[in-house]
């Protein structure tokens, strides 16, 4: 028995009739008849009672062997035809032989060099219909390739049962015990390679042609009239044929293409065992044919552990089929509705990565999940060592080509995955070239995710790990940073390795620690964020006051008007000038200028409306929209200035769009109170400088009007610095120094603020830094943005009508009207102020000389109104800052400490009790 | 394209404060003596020209006019060690060499003579800069050359530019011992031009420096040369912000605006912490050094390098610190607090009444043994005492037309002594300014009536407190070198719009304590006991004080010779 190989095996029908033609019987074979052939079986049975006393092997096997294939002889005159004009078919061919079709169809008759692959329908549903009026005419054709390489190519052969009566064997009953025994053993070792035998045939209920029944396994039935101890015994063992029925069916669909690569290691390793199975009952033949004492009990003890292997793998392909929704398709298909769309939808999302094959809507169980069933399975039966070893080896097997996808990600950062069955999704759709106007981090958010209920449980606990750790080599492959061309040796192949954990660890951390290096010191991180600190949060301004100081005449038109290329170069002379900080950025190229019409309160005021910070404020969008829209067309330069910083790949993953985002609206609101710091300033000069403010005016009245608008500007003045002082070195430096501390900490090893781990975690650090600036700047809450943006308002008028005021002065102060000069003023002074005035004659004849009085009462007029609008609104922003520094953002504390004495010496320094205890707290 | 400051040092006390100052700033850019960069000054981050321009060798060259009448300081600088880094056509020595005696209408009539020479210079200098913000002048206000011509130049400089900034860094007389015998007649001359021409000015005075100096350096008697390392100190402290940019303050508006809301009262004062002597070992003393600190010291009147006389209702009307070093913003926002609710420091009370602060880098390469240095720029009311002691001074001389001859000898006086009157008229006015700012009612005063009585209250007030606050002044600063006292936590009531409210407060509970109101200073320091000096000054104040003291009341000293 040992000594059967494989070939034997595979080859048994090549074999049988040269054995049988080797012993000489071939010619009687031929000629041989039915009732000859019974005949010679109740010979043989007669005959074999006497042989199991004798030992030699030869002549047992021409005792017994004789009849039984003298039995046989009858069916295989016609089929050996067949065979020999058919040689690759042969090994399938075997159970026509069994059926004994003495005639060949046809139609299949012209051309046998070619088998029908148009008619490979057409045998089986006549044989079937047509089997009782037409003759028994039992014919196999080639069938045309499936995608599965293990698949049957060979028709189903007609069912015993729909053969003619003249076929049908002798009735049972009419047997003796013996030959009984004999029969149903012949019978089984059919049965047991999945063809019908003389007494034992399929089921009604089976039918050959209908995949999901061959997928259940064909279910057996013996013809009446056996010996009940028998068929007891042959009904135990008949389970196995179902089994492997089920099996080879199982095998041969799940090795179709669009089941996946692990779907195909599992049916090869599956098919190993079938084949270690057919050589066993090739085995058992021999046995048979050659043991007189081989009986049916022996076959039973034989096949008793084979039996329990077939089961556990029957159980393992009816759970995925299960799983398919291959089996019970009628029952499920009310309850995969859900399913069912989700399905569709991810059909039409993958657009067509899965195979054409595939039925649309339905689940198809591979790659993880598979391996997630035959996990599951060895749990369960972990205590059945028999089921395990077999189980175990499977899974080995299965995972294998998981394992090298897997290897290929974790070490290489790419997928090849045809069959969409890995964990990690590819959506090749999502290029990186759309980075530039990803605001919403498509790419790498969305690019690789995970099948969630794909994942075989094996990784389910390092999938993020895995995930990230194929995105960060995939972002490393992509710049070339870091070679990863280099095979990775000395890796696990499945999932039973030991070091199959600490491989995805160590690779993890591998593609985690290159990503940091390729983004922090090939592509230079944080010299990046520090030049995007430069321009953006100008950290170190003096080149954008330079900036502003040339492009003033431009900034100061309408936004429409503006040329932004002219600004563009008259930047990046700015940035070249030696000195600057910029001048030693290697970045500086990137920097570019944009006008946004939109100014900063209306677009950071949708945005805060958007997502929703407070409710009831929704409400009054429609109203404010219609006020934004007004606003926006006096935009000017000065308000629509905005930077755009352009940054190249791997980088741009940490600096996305969204993140430019925030650098711009952050810039454009330091940018606001720079500006009008700036007129501030020039008002200051103005005051300090002309003639008409700087001397002391013998009018008390004017006088007075002076100190008022003095008091108001240096009020004013604080506010902006103030804020201003607050933003930059109480927002954004420490909140910039936390970041910039937890980048270098991971450098410097231990000590300080946990470092950045990952690659992620250093993206949402950096989203944080932006976000807590942005909120600590108030830029994320409407109310503050309004009243902040009254407040500017206010100060920007009031810096506009300095000119206005300093004219209007001139003619309304008595000293510098007159001819005389005044006695406060140098000589000079006056000469030169005179020689202004001259100059400026024309306009003001032009001008209704109205009273002087009536002139200093509209002066005062406005600059009071200036005083209320501008003491009103800063003790609202100063109320509820408090308010929201006791409930929201603590260091908002801070900024109203800071501004509350800017309002000292109105009627509106209230806030007392409040500030005092805000400030105390 | 930076904004570039051109320095004018006039006189003998102005170049010698430049000759210090500009190898201070050599050594904190990293600039050899000979002008090129040094090796190591590769941090970078600083703006060098700012102050200096490149040759076409690449060497720094200090965007400085030195102009003396008198070769003696000149000469020193020439032959110094730094005398490479200057552009030689930068000098100019008076023609014959003899200064102008001490005389500012001299120091002004030959700024007439010399002005196209000189004004060739700036205008040569100011061409070359990109965007040019302004001028720093030094000088001094005693002397002929320093005042006279530092008039004359600021009076050109402002019809010339009129759109730039005008800084001046004025060294006061010593009002006690001072030299140069017509001192206040210099310096109510020179205080015209400063009031009306230059935009800031940083008030130094030679009395405090020197005390500073001698407590600091621990030396009996500093020299010039110490006192001006002080001076060249505040300034390269003061323009920091500019040298090293950072978010705000990087140019001389937005630092010098914040200082000064009202025109005219423009004279700022200075502390600076903690001072090093470089050559002293005594002073190199390391002492922890945190914002707190330091924010309390440069409000410490002893650290002020002005000598004024804080009356009752003095008070700051703006102050901006000038924090250099690794500093914790929050530790500066806490500082603000904490000195908020000491009442540490008293504002005005009709306006906005901040400490700013701006946050610099220090110097990479002169090693600092303080983690923290700060520099105090402050805007006080108190300044007005030294212009009445100015003023007093000069009254006393011009009552007795001492040494009127030397003046009406020169080109501003020939015709008659108008000039002299009108400067008067000018300081008095300024002086007013600054009391009326002291006053709540600053923006509203009520009634011209009532406005009138508060003032004739004031004027009485403050000559009786300006007697007696000298030796509260005394008092003060001894009790500054002891630590201070931890005052008990009071309901603070910071932002109050009422002055008396805020002020009143301070005074009563200081009066309770003390025998008298001699010891509210407006600083809350708990007096010492009373003292003979007091208990007579309560008497009889024309004895007591300085004026009792010195023997102000008559002709000065060294004019009874």
């Amino acid at each position: 028995m040992s000594s059967s190989s494989n070939t034997r095996a595979s080859s048994r029908v090549e074999r049988k009739p040269t054995t049988d033609t080797g012993s000489g019987q071939g010619k009687p074979r031929a000629s041989a008849q039915q009732d000859r052939s019974r005949n010679e079986r109740s010979d043989s049975r007669a005959t074999q009672s006497p042989q199991p006393s004798t030992s030699g092997t030869s002549h047992r096997r021409t005792a017994s062997g004789t009849q039984r294939t003298n039995r046989g002889v009858e069916e295989r005159r016609t089929e050996r035809v067949h065979v020999s004009t058919r040689e690759t078919l042969t090994k399938r061919t075997r159970s026509p032989e069994r059926r004994t079709a003495p005639s060949s169809h046809p139609v299949e008759r012209p051309r046998p060099a070619e088998p029908s692959r148009t008619y490979s329908e057409d045998p089986r549903p006549k044989s079937k219909v047509e089997a009782p009026e037409v003759p028994w005419l039992p014919e196999v054709s080639l069938i045309p390739h499936t995608s599965a390489p293990l698949a049957s190519r060979i028709s189903i052969p007609p069912l015993a049962s729909q053969a003619p009566q003249a076929l049908q064997p002798k009735p049972l009953h009419e047997l003796s015990l013996e030959v009984q025994e004999a029969a149903i053993l012949e019978d089984l070792l059919m049965v047991f390679m999945g063809y019908e035998g003389q007494y034992i045939r399929f089921s009604k209920t089976y039918n050959p042609s209908v995949e999901k029944d061959r997928l259940a396994g064909p279910g057996y039935k013996i013809l009446p009239g056996l010996d009940p101890s028998l068929q007891d015994l042959t009904t135990t063992m008949l389970k196995m044929a179902t089994h492997y029925g089920a099996i080879e069916a199982f095998v041969e669909v799940q090795s179709r293409e669009e089941f996946g690569a692990v779907n195909h290691a599992l049916c090869a390793a599956i098919r190993k065992l079938l084949q270690d199975y057919l050589i066993l009952v090739a085995q058992l033949e021999t046995q048979f044919l050659t043991n007189p004492a081989f009986t049916l009990h022996v076959l039973n003890l034989h096949t008793l552990p084979t039996s329990h292997m077939m089961f556990q793998v029957y159980s393992l392909a009816h759970a995925i089929l299960k799983r398919n929704s291959l089996l019970e398709e009628d029952l499920e298909d009310s309850d995969d509705g859900l399913d069912d769309i989700e399905n569709i939808l991810e059909t039409l999302r993958e657009e067509g990565e899965l195979g054409p094959g595939n039925i649309p809507g339905k689940k198809i169980c591979k790659g993880g999940s598979v391996l997630g069933l035959i996990t599951k399975r060895l749990e369960t039966m972990s205590g059945d060592p028999a089921a395990r070893s077999l189980l175990t080896s499977l899974l080995r097997d299965a995972s294998r080509p998981y394992m090298m996808m897997l290897n290929e990600w974790l070490h290489h950062g790419s997928i090849k995955d045809p069959h969409a069955e890995f964990l990690v999704r590819e959506q090749k759709s999502i290029r990186r070239e759309r980075l530039e106007e990803d605001y919403t981090d498509e790419y790498w958010e969305r690019r690789y995710t995970i099948r969630d209920h794909d994942v075989p449980p094996q990784l389910e606990g390092v999938k993020d790990k895995v995930l990230l750790a194929g995105k960060y080599l995939n972002v490393v492959r992509e710049c070339g940073g870091v070679d990863v061309s280099k095979d990775v040796t000395d890796v696990p192949r499945s999932f039973d390795d030991n070091r199959f954990l600490d491989n995805v660890n160590s690779a993890y951390a591998h593609a985690n620690e290159s990503l940091l290096q390729l983004l922090l010191t090939t592509h230079a991180l944080p010299a990046r964020l520090r030049s995007l600190k430069h321009y953006f949060f100008l950290d170190r301004s003096d080149f954008f006051s330079s900036f502003l100081e040339l492009g003033n005449s431009e900034l100061s038109k309408p936004v429409k008007k503006v040329n932004t290329s002219k600004l563009q170069s008259l930047l990046d002379i700015v940035l070249r000038q030696p000195g600057s900080v910029a001048a030693q950025d290697p970045f500086k190229e990137d920097i570019k200028i944009e006008m946004n019409e939109v100014s900063l309160t209306n677009s950071l005021t949708r945005v805060v409306n958007i997502s929703g910070i407070e409710q009831g404020e929704s409400l009054q969008t429609p109203a404010t929209a219609q006020t934004s829209n007004e606003s926006d067309k006096a935009a000017i330069g000065f308000t629509s200035l905005q930077l755009d910083y352009s940054v190249p790949f791997p980088v741009s993953l940490v600096i996305s769009r969204k993140t430019v985002w925030r650098y711009q609206a952050l810039f454009r609101y330091l940018l606001s109170l720079r500006y009008l710091e700036n007129q501030l300033l020039t008002s200051w000069q103005t005051h300090n400088r002309a003639a008409s403010w700087s001397h002391k005016s013998s009018n008390k009245e004017t006088e007075l009007l002076k100190r008022r608008v003095f008091t108001l500007r240096a009020r004013m003045l604080v506010f902006v610095q103030q804020l201003l002082y607050f933003c930059t070195a109480e927002v954004i430096e420490p909140n910039w120094q936390a970041l910039m501390a937890r980048l270098n900490a991971k450098e410097d090893g231990k000590g300080g603020p946990s470092p950045v781990r990952t690659v992620d975690e250093l993206m949402q650090d950096h989203v944080d830094f932006l976000d807590t600036c942005l909120k600590e700047c108030m830029l994320t809450n409407s109310r503050l943005l309004r009243v902040h943006s009254k407040l500017m308002q206010t100060c920007t008028l009031f810096a506009s009508y300095t000119g206005h005021l300093s004219r209007e002065l001139e003619r309304t102060d008595p000293d510098l009207a007159g001819v005389e000069k005044p006695a406060h003023m140098n000589q000079s002074q006056w000469a030169r102020y005179q020689t202004h005035r001259s100059q400026r004659q024309g306009d003001s004849a032009s001008n209704p000389p109205g009273g002087e009085d009536a002139r200093l009462e509209k002066m005062w007029e406005i600059v009071k109104k200036c005083e209320f609008h501008f003491s009103r609104h800063l003790q609202i922003l100063l109320d509820s800052l408090n308010h929201y520094a006791a409930t929201e953002t603590v260091v908002l504390l801070g900024l109203c400490a800071r501004l509350s004495t800017a309002n000292q010496g109105t009627q509106y320094s209230g806030l007392k009790a409040d500030g005092d205890a805000a400030v105390q707290a | 394209m930076p904004r570039e400051i051109i320095t004018v040092q006039a006189g003998q006390c102005g170049n010698s404060i430049g000759s210090q100052f500009w190898p201070q700033l050599c050594q904190e850019h990293g600039i050899s003596q000979d002008g090129n960069l040094e090796d190591f000054a590769t941090e970078g981050g600083d703006r060098k020209d700012v102050f200096f321009y490149q040759s076409d060798d690449t060497r720094y060259i200090p965007r400085a006019i030195l102009i003396d009448l008198e070769p003696r300081v000149l000469n020193g600088i020439q032959t110094g060690p730094y005398k490479n880094i200057y552009n030689p056509e930068n000098f100019f020595v008076g023609k014959n060499g003899v200064g102008a005696a001490n005389n500012w209408g001299d120091g002004y009539q030959t700024g007439e003579l010399v002005h196209e020479e000189v004004m060739e210079m700036i205008d040569r200098e100011a061409d070359g800069s990109d965007s040019l913000e302004g001028f720093m002048m030094l000088h001094s206000i005693a002397g002929g050359t320093g005042s006279g011509l530092g008039s004359f130049l600021l009076e050109r400089l402002n019809d010339r530019f009129p759109k730039k900034i005008i800084q001046t860094y004025s060294v006061f007389p010593d009002t006690q011992n001072d030299n140069v015998v017509v001192h206040p007649y210099n310096s109510l001359l020179s205080m015209r031009r400063l009031t009306q021409n230059a935009d800031s000015v940083v008030v130094l005075d030679n009395g405090a420096l020197s005390r500073i100096a001698a407590d600091r350096l621990h030396v009996q008697e500093p020299s010039f040369q110490q006192t001006n390392q002080l001076v060249s100190t505040v300034m390269s402290a003061s323009t920091t912000p500019l040298r090293y940019p950072g978010y705000m303050h990087n140019d001389l508006v937005s630092i010098v605006a914040s200082l000064i809301p009202t025109p005219r009262c423009h004279f700022l004062m200075t502390s600076y912490t903690p001072f090093t002597g470089a050559n002293v070992e005594q002073a190199k003393t390391v002492r922890k050094t945190t914002v707190l600190d330091v924010m309390r010291r440069l409000l410490q009147p002893k650290n002020r390098m002005v000598s004024t006389i804080p009356g009752k209702k003095s008070c700051y009307i703006s102050i901006l610190n000038v924090i250099q070093g690794d500093v914790d913003p929050t530790d500066v926002h806490k500082s603000l607090l904490r000195i908020r609710e000491r009442k540490l420091a008293t504002f005005i009370p009709w306006g906005p009444a901040s400490i700013q602060v701006a946050l610099t880098k220090k110097s990479p390469y002169i090693p600092m043994n303080h983690r923290v240095s700060g520099l105090m720029l402050a805007n006080h009311t108190s300044i007005a005492t030294l212009f009445k002691r100015i003023v007093r001074h000069y009254d006393t001389m011009r009552k007795r037309n001492a040494f009127m001859e030397g003046y009406k000898k020169t080109a501003p006086f020939a015709d008659n002594l108008n000039e002299f009157d009108e400067a008067k008229e000018v300081v008095t006015d300024l002086i007013a300014e600054y009391e009326a700012a002291e006053n709540a009612d600053y923006l509203n005063p009520e009634g011209d009536q009532a406005a009138g009585e508060a003032g004739d209250k004031r004027v009485t007030n403050l000559k009786m407190s300006n007697q007696q606050q000298s030796k509260a002044d005394l008092i003060a600063e001894r009790q500054s070198n002891l630590p201070l006292p931890e005052d008990p936590p009071v309901a603070s009531d910071w932002n109050s719009a009422d002055a008396r409210t805020v002020n009143v407060s301070s005074g009563e509970r200081q009066s309770d304590i003390s025998t008298g109101d001699a010891s509210s200073t407006g600083l809350r320091e708990p007096a010492t006991k009373g003292s003979g000096v007091r208990q007579e000054g309560g008497a009889d104040l024309s004895g007591v004080g300085r004026q009792g003291k010195e023997g102000l009341d008559g002709l000065p000293k060294d004019a009874k010779k």
